[in-house]
C-alpha cells in the first residue's frame, strides 16, 4: 500500500511540477513550441501537431540557416506550414505558400501575373502586361499587351502564347483555376506574340456572363511558360500525374527562384538576371528569402519578437504591446488600431436546414443580441474597425466599397449589436417564447438549441464564437460552442447537405476587381445550394429569388446610379433577412515587421501607395525594392 | 471510531491539508455572496486588464468633493510617469540626428531637455537612417509631452443643447478626490482575462466546478474500483480471472490516452462539466481495483469472514459488514487521490481543448486554455495563468497532505 501511494504521489508531484513549468515559462521560444496550443488564425491550414523535440530541433535549424547570411536574407513567418511538395503551379497540393498562393493579391515572388492588384485603391498595375487592359465595346473581349521586357528564368521572352497556353492547360487538366473560370472565360487567344485576347463566355442574350471575372483572372492567375508546360506534359501520362509533378525544373519569371528546402525551412534565391530591373529600376534588396517552419503561433511569435522573422503574417493579440510595452523595433502598417487594412468580413453563417433557423426572427434576434464591441476588443484585441465606424453592409470598410451603396437608405436597418431587449421583443412578437418554463425558447414546441462552430486553434474566431454563445443565453436560445479541427471543419461546412453545424464561421472573401459583387454572390446566390464541395458561398443554403436577380443584373450594369440602387437593394435584403452576418472586419493578411535587420517597409502615409500585403502579395511586392539594411 | 477520529485530528499533516481544502471550499461558497453576478460576465472591453483598482473617470471628473493637497513632488512624478528613460533616449537619438551637439543634450535636466525638444522637434522631418519603429516612438513621445511643463488647469467642457461646448468645471493640478467617495470603483484583484471577465471571480467559480468534477470523478472511480476489487478479491476463481483480465487490459492502455479518445468522440457540444467528470471517473478506476483486490484477498480467509459465511450471510452483507470496514481507511485515501487526479485530468484535457464545452461554466483547465490561446505567457499577463497554477498546486498539495496524514495514522509500518 505504501509503495502504491508513494508511487502515485511521486507521479502526481512530478505532474504538478511539469505542469507548473509549462505554464510559467515566459518568452522562451523552445518551451513555447511545445506548449502553446494556438495554431495560426489565418486562412492557412493549421500546422501539424508539434511532435518534434524542440531541444533537438533548435540547433539544427540554426545550423542550416547559417548557410545564408542574415543580412542578405529576408525572413517571413506565417505563410508556410509544413514541408513543401514541389514547385508545380498547376498543382493544388504543392503546399509551397511562398511561391504559389494568394488571393487576387497574388503572391509574386516566383511566378508572376499579368497585373498586380493594389487593394489600397483597387488599381491594377501592369507586371507582365504593358499598359491597362482594354475592353471591346460589347464588354465581351479583354485585350492585354505583353511587356516586351518580360523574360523567363531561362532567358526566353514571355509571350502571349504562354498566357493562352496556360489557360488552355488549366482547362484541359481541370485544375482549380480551370474549373472556377470555365463558366466565365471561353478562351484566351494570342493573335500575335505580344497581344492577348481574353474572350468571355456569353449568356443567352449575347452579353458576357460575368465581365468582372476576366479582370479578376488577369490579376489572380500566374502566367506559366508554354515550353516548360509541354515538357511536364510529355513526361506525365495522365492528368493526376501532371498535376502532382514536383516540377523541380520549373521555369519562372519572378525575381526569386528555388534555393533550398527541407521540412524545417525553405529558401529562395534572387534571380540576378531578373527582367524586372527594367520595370522596377533595380533588383529587390534581399538576396535570399527564407521561411522557417514553426511548430505553432507561440513559437512563431517568440521568433518574431527575437528578430528571427522580419515580416510576419500572424494574428498577434494586443500587437501594440510589442512596441508600447516591450519597446521592440516592431511596427504595423498603421500605428493605431486597427493596425492594418481590413478588407475581409469573417462571418457567422446560419444553416437553413437547422430547426428554427429558417425563421427570420430567430436569425435576426441572435444577430441583434451579440456584443460586437466585445468581439472587436476581446477577440480581435481592437484590430478591426467597429460596426459603429463601418456600419454593417455587404461592403468592406474601404472607402471605395462603402461608396457603392446608399448608406442613408439602410441606416435604420444597420444594427450595432448588444441589443438584448430588441432581440427579445423580436422573438416574443414572432411567438417564439419559453412555453415550458425551462428558460429556453421553443418554436412550435421544440426547444431552440444550436452549436456555434469554427476551427480549433483559430483563437480569435473561437473567442468570437464564445461571445455569440453568450448572447444566445441572454435571449433564451441555447448556443454551445464547438471547435473541431480544420481538416474536419472544412469538409463539413462546404457540404451543402450537412446538418451538423448550425451557426458556423467562415471569411472566404477579400477584395478584388469582382468585389463587392462577388460578396453579394457569396452571401445569397442559390447556385451553391446543396453543392458537395462548395467553397464559394451561401454555405447555409439560403434562397431568395430577388437576390438571384440582382446577382445576375449587377455585372451587366454599367450605369453607376443603377448599380448603386442594385447594391443598396442587396444590402437591404442582407440586413432584413440575415442569412449570415459579419462578426468583425479583418485584414486579408496580417502584416507586422521587425526592423532588427531590414528597414524601409511600407507604412501608411509614406506616399508610396504600397499595400501591407507582406511584401509578397499583389502590388505589395513593390516593398521589396525599398528595403535597406538597418545601420 | 472516536479514537480513530482523535488520531486523525492529531496528525498535523492531515489537519494542514484538511484546513487548506476547507478554506478553498468555503471560499467558493462564501465569495459569491460578497460578489454577486455571473462569473462569466464580460465586464471589460479589452484583453488582460492588469490587477488593480479601477476608478470611474466620469465620476472622478464630475465629483463635487475635491480636496486641495499641495505636494512638492507632484509635478515631478507627473513628468516621470509620462517620460520614461527610454523615451529620453529616443529623444536624444532624434536630436543627435538633427545635428544637436551631444554635450548640449542633458538627459538629467528634464526641463532643459523639454525646452530643447519643443524648440527643435519637427514631425515632418524624416531621417533616412532612422527605422520606422524609432520614428514612431519619437512621435508618440512627442504627443505625450504636449503641455507637460505648462502648469495649466484643465477645463472640462459640457455640451450645450445646441451642440456647442460650454465651459464646465476646472481641474487644478493640486486637486484630489477620495476614492471612497467615488460612486464607481471596481477592484479587480487579479485583473481580467482575455474575454474581459473578472479573473478572481471566475477563478473562484472555476475552483468550485473543478472540485465538483474531482469529486464526481473520484467517487465514480472509487466506486467502480471498490466494487470490482471486492468481488474479484473475495470470490476469486473465474470471476477474479475475468475482472483481473479486464483490469490488466486497462492498465496497459495509458488512461490519459483513453480519456482523450473518449472525450474527442463524445464531441464538444455534448461535453458538459459533469460528462467530463464521468468520463474521467470511468477511465481511472484501475489502480483502485488492483489494490482493493490485493487487500481483500488477504482478508477473505480471516476467521470472522469464515464465521459469517457459515452463518449463511449473503455476499453483499459479508462484503459490506465484514470486509469493507477493514479496508475503509485505505479506500478513503484512494478516494482522496482520485479526487486530486480528477481535477488534474480535467485541467490537462481542457488545455488540449477537450475539456467541458465552454459557455456554461468556467473550470480551471478552460481558463488555462484561453490564457494559452491568447499567449498570456508571452504577453507578461501573469495574472491570467499563474494564480491558476498556484491554485491547482494548492489543491493537489492539500489533498496529498491529507492522504499522507491518514497513511501515517492507519499504516502500522509508518507509525512513530
Amino acid at each position: 500500500m505504501k509503495f502504491w501511494i508513494r508511487r502515485t504521489l511521486a507521479a502526481l508531484v512530478s505532474g504538478i511540477v511539469v505542469f507548473s513549468f509549462a505554464a510559467c515559462s515566459n518568452n522562451s521560444g523552445q518551451q513555447a513550441a511545445t506548449e502553446a496550443t494556438e495554431t495560426p488564425a489565418t486562412e492557412a491550414p493549421p500546422p501539424a501537431e508539434a511532435t518534434a523535440e524542440p531541444e533537438a530541433e533548435e540547433p539544427a535549424v540554426n545550423e542550416v540557416l547559417s548557410e545564408v547570411p542574415r543580412n542578405e536574407t529576408l525572413y517571413f513567418g506565417g505563410q508556410q506550414w509544413g514541408a513543401i511538395n514541389g514547385w508545380n503551379p498547376y498543382s493544388s497540393t504543392a503546399n509551397n505558400a511562398m511561391a504559389i498562393a494568394g488571393t487576387v493579391s497574388r503572391r509574386l515572388i516566383v511566378f508572376e501575373t499579368l497585373y498586380m492588384y493594389n487593394l489600397l485603391d483597387g488599381s491594377m498595375i501592369p507586371l507582365l502586361a504593358d499598359g491597362q487592359p482594354v475592353w471591346n465595346d460589347a464588354r465581351t473581349e479583354l485585350t492585354v499587351k505583353i511587356n516586351a521586357d518580360a523574360k523567363w528564368s531561362d532567358g526566353t521572352p514571355v509571350t502571349a502564347d504562354d498566357v493562352a497556353y496556360t489557360y488552355a492547360t488549366h482547362l484541359k487538366y481541370e485544375t482549380g483555376v480551370g474549373v472556377s473560370n470555365k463558366d466565365f472565360i471561353d478562351t484566351i487567344e494570342a493573335p500575335d506574340a505580344s497581344t492577348v485576347v481574353i474572350k468571355a463566355k456569353l449568356g443567352e442574350d449575347g452579353t458576357a456572363v460575368n465581365p468582372y471575372q476576366l479582370e479578376d483572372y488577369i490579376n489572380r492567375e500566374y502566367v506559366i511558360q508554354k515550353t516548360w508546360t509541354e515538357t511536364v506534359e510529355a513526361r506525365n501520362s495522365d492528368a493526376e500525374a501532371f498535376k502532382n509533378d514536383p516540377a523541380e525544373d520549373v521555369v519562372f519569371s519572378g525575381p526569386y527562384g528555388p534555393y533550398y528546402d527541407d521540412d524545417q525551412k525553405v529558401l529562395y534565391v534572387r534571380n540576378e538576371d531578373y527582367w524586372g530591373v527594367a520595370l522596377w529600376g533595380s533588383l529587390p534588396a534581399p538576396k535570399y528569402i527564407g521561411h522557417v517552419m514553426y511548430a505553432d503561433n507561440g513559437a512563431q511569435k517568440a521568433a518574431f519578437t527575437a528578430g528571427d522573422i522580419d515580416v510576419n503574417q500572424q494574428f498577434i493579440s494586443d500587437v501594440q504591446n510589442l512596441w508600447l510595452q516591450d519597446g521592440l523595433p516592431i511596427s504595423t502598417y498603421i500605428d493605431e488600431a486597427p493596425y492594418g487594412i481590413c478588407v475581409t468580413m469573417p462571418s457567422a453563417w446560419y444553416n437553413m436546414k437547422s430547426y428554427g433557423l429558417d425563421q427570420v426572427a430567430v436569425r435576426k434576434a441572435i444577430a441583434f443580441a451579440i456584443d460586437y464591441d466585445a468581439i472587436n476588443q476581446n477577440a480581435m484585441t481592437g484590430q478591426s474597425p467597429t460596426f459603429a465606424q463601418a456600419p454593417r453592409s455587404l461592403m468592406n470598410p474601404t472607402a471605395g466599397e462603402q461608396a457603392m451603396y446608399d448608406q442613408a437608405a439602410v441606416a435604420d436597418l444597420q444594427w450595432v449589436g448588444n441589443d438584448i431587449e430588441g432581440a427579445i421583443a423580436l422573438l416574443d412578437e414572432a411567438g417564439i417564447v419559453d412555453s415550458d418554463g425551462d428558460g429556453w425558447r421553443e418554436f412550435d414546441g421544440k426547444k431552440l438549441t444550436y452549436n456555434a462552430v469554427c476551427p480549433n486553434g483559430w483563437s480569435d474566431w473561437q473567442a468570437a464564437m464564445e461571445i455569440v454563445a453568450a448572447a444566445g443565453e441572454k435571449i433564451g436560445i441555447e448556443i454551445t460552442t464547438y471547435f473541431p479541427e480544420w481538416d474536419v471543419y472544412q469538409t463539413v461546412f462546404t457540404d451543402g447537405e450537412q446538418t451538423e453545424y448550425d451557426i458556423f464561421m467562415y471569411a472566404g472573401d477579400g477584395t478584388g476587381p469582382t468585389y463587392p459583387w462577388a460578396r453579394v454572390r457569396q452571401r445569397f446566390s442559390s447556385e451553391f445550394i446543396g453543392l458537395k464541395n462548395n467553397w464559394t458561398g451561401n454555405y447555409g443554403g439560403y434562397k431568395n429569388d430577388r437576390a438571384d436577380e440582382i446577382i445576375a443584373a449587377i455585372p451587366k450594369e454599367t450605369d453607376e446610379a443603377k448599380l448603386k440602387e442594385l447594391y443598396t437593394e442587396a444590402v437591404k435584403i442582407y440586413l432584413e433577412e440575415v442569412p449570415s452576418f459579419a462578426l468583425m472586419y479583418r485584414p486579408e493578411v496580417f502584416h507586422a515587421v521587425n526592423e532588427t535587420v531590414w528597414t524601409g517597409y511600407p507604412e501608411e502615409g509614406d506616399g508610396k501607395n504600397i499595400p501591407p500585403t507582406d511584401l509578397t502579395d499583389g502590388y505589395g511586392i513593390a516593398g521589396l525594392y525599398n528595403l535597406k539594411l538597418v545601420n | 471510531m472516536k479514537n480513530t477520529l482523535r488520531q486523525i485530528t492529531q496528525s498535523p499533516k492531515f489537519m494542514i491539508g484538511f484546513c487548506l481544502i476547507l478554506v478553498l471550499i468555503l471560499t467558493t461558497l462564501i465569495y459569491p455572496l460578497f460578489s454577486p453576478g455571473s462569473p462569466l460576465e464580460m465586464i471589460g472591453l479589452g484583453t488582460f486588464f492588469r490587477p488593480g483598482t479601477y476608478v470611474s473617470v466620469y465620476d472622478s471628473v464630475t465629483t463635487d468633493k475635491r480636496y486641495t493637497i499641495n505636494l512638492t513632488d507632484a509635478a515631478e512624478k507627473r513628468v516621470a510617469s509620462k517620460l520614461a528613460s527610454e523615451d529620453k533616449e529616443v529623444m536624444k537619438t532624434w536630436l543627435l540626428e538633427f545635428g544637436i551637439a551631444e554635450e548640449e543634450i542633458d538627459l538629467e535636466d528634464t526641463e532643459a531637455l523639454l525646452d530643447l525638444w519643443f524648440n527643435t522637434y519637427d514631425e515632418s522631418i524624416r531621417f533616412d537612417n532612422m527605422t520606422t519603429a524609432v520614428r514612431k516612438h519619437v512621435q508618440r513621445t512627442d504627443a505625450k509631452l504636449d503641455g507637460l511643463l505648462e502648469h495649466q488647469d484643465i477645463i472640462v467642457a459640457d455640451s450645450a443643447a445646441d451642440g456647442s461646448l460650454v465651459e464646465g468645471s476646472l481641474i487644478k493640478g493640486n486637486e484630489y478626490i477620495n476614492v471612497a467617495e467615488i460612486a464607481n470603483v471596481r477592484v479587480l484583484p487579479l485583473g481580467t482575462d482575455n474575454f474581459g471577465r473578472d479573473m478572481l471571480k471566475e477563478m473562484i467559480s472555476a475552483l468550485g466546478v473543478s472540485l465538483m468534477i474531482g469529486l464526481i470523478a473520484g467517487a465514480i472511480a472509487t466506486f467502480i474500483g471498490l466494487a470490482l476489487g471486492l468481488l474479484s478479491g473475495y470470490l476469486g476463481g473465474v470471476v477474479d480471472d475475468i475482472i483481473m483480465f479486464v483490469t490488466n487490459l486497462f492498465t496497459v492502455i495509458p488512461s490519459f490516452v483513453l480519456l482523450i479518445l473518449i472525450s474527442f468522440s463524445i464531441g464538444q457540444s455534448d461535453r458538459g462539466a459533469t460528462t467530463v467528470a464521468i468520463v474521467i471517473g470511468l477511465t481511472s478506476w484501475v489502480w483502485t481495483t488492483r489494490s482493493v483486490r490485493a487487500q481483500v484477498t488477504s482478508l477473505r480467509n480471516r476467521d470472522h469472514v469464515n464465521l459469517s459465511k457459515l452463518s449463511g450471510h449473503s455476499l453483499i452483507r459479508i462484503l459490506v459488514t465484514d470486509i469493507l470496514p477493514y479496508i475503509a481507511s485505505y479506500v478513503i485515501m484512494a478516494f482522496i487521490l482520485q479526487i486530486c487526479s480528477g481535477i488534474l485530468a480535467e485541467a490537462q484535457l481542457s488545455m488540449l481543448g477537450l475539456g467541458p464545452k465552454t459557455t456554461s461554466v468556467p473550470t480551471l483547465g478552460l481558463m488555462m486554455f484561453w490564457a494559452m490561446a491568447y499567449t498570456a505567457h508571452l504577453n507578461g499577463a501573469w495574472w491570467a495563468y499563474f494564480p491558476l497554477v498556484i491554485l491547482i498546486a494548492c489543491i493537489s498539495f492539500s489533498l496529498n497532505l491529507m492522504n499522507t496524514g491518514l497513511d501515517q495514522v492507519f499504516n502500522p509500518q509508518l507509525r512513530d
